[in-house]
């Protein structure tokens, strides 16, 4: 005899007829004995045997439905890339490219520009390095010929001086002696006339004065 | 026993329809381009003339990856006009396989047969098509008939190269993306559950042995990070060295 069970699923209320036990018809197989339950039914739902559950995908064939929609977004996406998102993209990135170049090739024509001027500055400093060597050459030239002509003055000057001062030590030492002879031939004639009791002829005692002091300085 | 139940694979791979035709993948795939388009639309928004930045700094960076990367040493200077292709494909499976490490999404597109199954077909009609344009008739004869082989190694060789170019190809571009992400996303799964089970069994003895997949698990998910950029570059690499080939036999 069949027992009919009423359930409210989703889609409303649903009859199931089961069989008791040892009648014709009767499972002993529930959802709950399936890998996978179905939505909207319970673990406790009889069916009739195992054939009945959802195997679910099988992990080998491909389902029709993941294809088209993969394929679909990869055609769409593939389209896109190739007439909008990459000729954008690539141009940007040329142009980019085409400016660092030339911003290369600019900096290279300026490195060189400056290159030049270095060198050029270079020769420059040399010459008037040069220029200034030869200048301080000549000025030291000069400065050494004047040297040499002011010494020469200066040697003559002195020598003039030296020969002046020797002259007046001589008039002096000249005046001194003739003073120092005077004196004592006035001596020596005193003496004498104080001895013979007459005055020696004053010539003479001033030549022999003389020849006295002339030998002395001579000896 | 730590009565560990790991579900079947049907059951990680279900994803209830947001509405008719329209399930988590299918999500994740539209999103890919979204987040694709949006990205190359930001960039070639930005001042161009100023040093890149922020996201045209990771839109160069993809272009110059692509040219210089992968079109450079397998197709050479001609192989440029192929770039806007190639760069879709490497930022759409990109996008497409990265979902698989983000939280709450968790599940990489390329983990379903569907889209690398398309991709390895468009690349295959590509590049046959590139074959046919610059070689006419003359590509089936270089592809079947290798030249410097002797004639009597033909009746081996063009079934080998029919096969090997012909249908391997397709088939091998796709099951190699999709086997890796599928893979990658089970050993996440099998690692989550172990530490879940561990840590949350019942037993606090093995509370703390729980650690030990849960490191695995952070382990993985970085190496995810790596096997999703990983993948993309061979996928592209491959689309590259097949067109390639077909325009310029000679390399």
């Amino acid at each position: 005899m069949l027992r009919a069970v009423v359930t409210y699923g989703s889609q409303g209320p649903e009859v199931l007829l089961v069989a008791a036990e040892g009648e014709e018809g009767y499972s002993e197989y529930t959802f709950a004995d399936c890998a996978i339950i179905p939505d909207g039914e319970s673990p406790s739902t009889k069916i009739e045997g195992l054939e009945e559950c959802d195997e679910g995908p099988s992990p080998i064939m491909p389902e029709a439905k993941e294809f088209f929609w993969g394929a679909g977004s990869f055609v769409l996406f593939a389209l896109l890339m190739r007439f909008f998102l990459y000729p954008r993209l690539r141009r940007s990135m040329d142009a980019r490219e085409a400016a660092i170049q030339e911003a290369h090739a600019s900096a290279e024509a300026e490195r060189d520009a400056a290159k030049g001027e270095v060198s050029a500055y270079e020769s420059a400093l040399a010459e008037v390095r040069a220029e200034a060597a030869a200048r301080i050459d000549a000025a030291r030239a000069t400065v050494e010929a004047e040297r040499t002509t002011r010494l020469a003055e200066a040697n003559e000057a002195i020598s003039a001086r030296r020969a002046a001062a020797v002259a007046d030590v001589d008039a002096a030492h000249d005046a001194a002696r003739a003073q120092v002879g005077t004196a004592v031939a006035t001596v020596a004639s005193r003496a004498v006339e104080l001895a013979t009791g007459r005055a020696p002829d004053p010539n003479s005692v001033s030549r022999v004065v003389d020849e006295l002091m002339n030998s002395g300085v001579a000896q | 026993m730590l009565a560990l139940e790991f579900p079947p694979i049907n059951e990680i791979l279900r994803w209830q329809d947001v509405f008719p035709s329209f399930n988590k993948i299918a999500i994740i795939a539209v999103a890919a381009a979204l987040i694709g388009t949006l990205i190359f639309l930001i960039a070639g928004n930005a001042d161009g003339s100023k040093a890149p930045r922020g996201v045209r700094n990771l839109a160069e960076a993809i272009v110059e990856f692509i040219e210089g990367q992968i079109i450079m040493p397998t197709m050479g200077r001609d192989g440029l006009g192929w770039t806007p292709f190639l760069l879709s494909i490497f930022s759409f499976i990109y996008l497409c396989n990265v979902p698989g490490i983000i939280p709450i999404i968790q599940m990489p597109a390329t983990a379903r047969m569907a889209i690398p199954l398309f991709l390895s077909l468009l690349v295959w009609i590509v590049f046959i098509g590139v074959g046919f344009k610059h070689q006419g008739l003359g590509y089936l004869k270089s592809s079947l008939f290798p030249p410097g082989v002797p004639a009597a190694l033909y009746i081996l060789v063009t079934p080998i190269e029919f096969i090997s170019t012909f249908l391997v190809r397709p088939f091998s571009l796709t099951v190699r993306l999709f086997a890796n992400m599928l893979a990658g996303h089970i050993l996440l799964v099998t690692f989550a559950l172990l530490t879940e089970s561990l840590v949350q069994g019942g037993n606090i003895a093995l509370v703390p042995v729980g650690i030990l997949p849960f490191f695995m698990l952070v382990f993985l998910t970085a190496f995810e990070v790596l096997v999703a950029f990983l993948q993309a570059y061979i996928f592209t690499i491959l689309a590259a060295v097949y067109i390639g080939g077909a325009a310029h036999p000679e390399h």
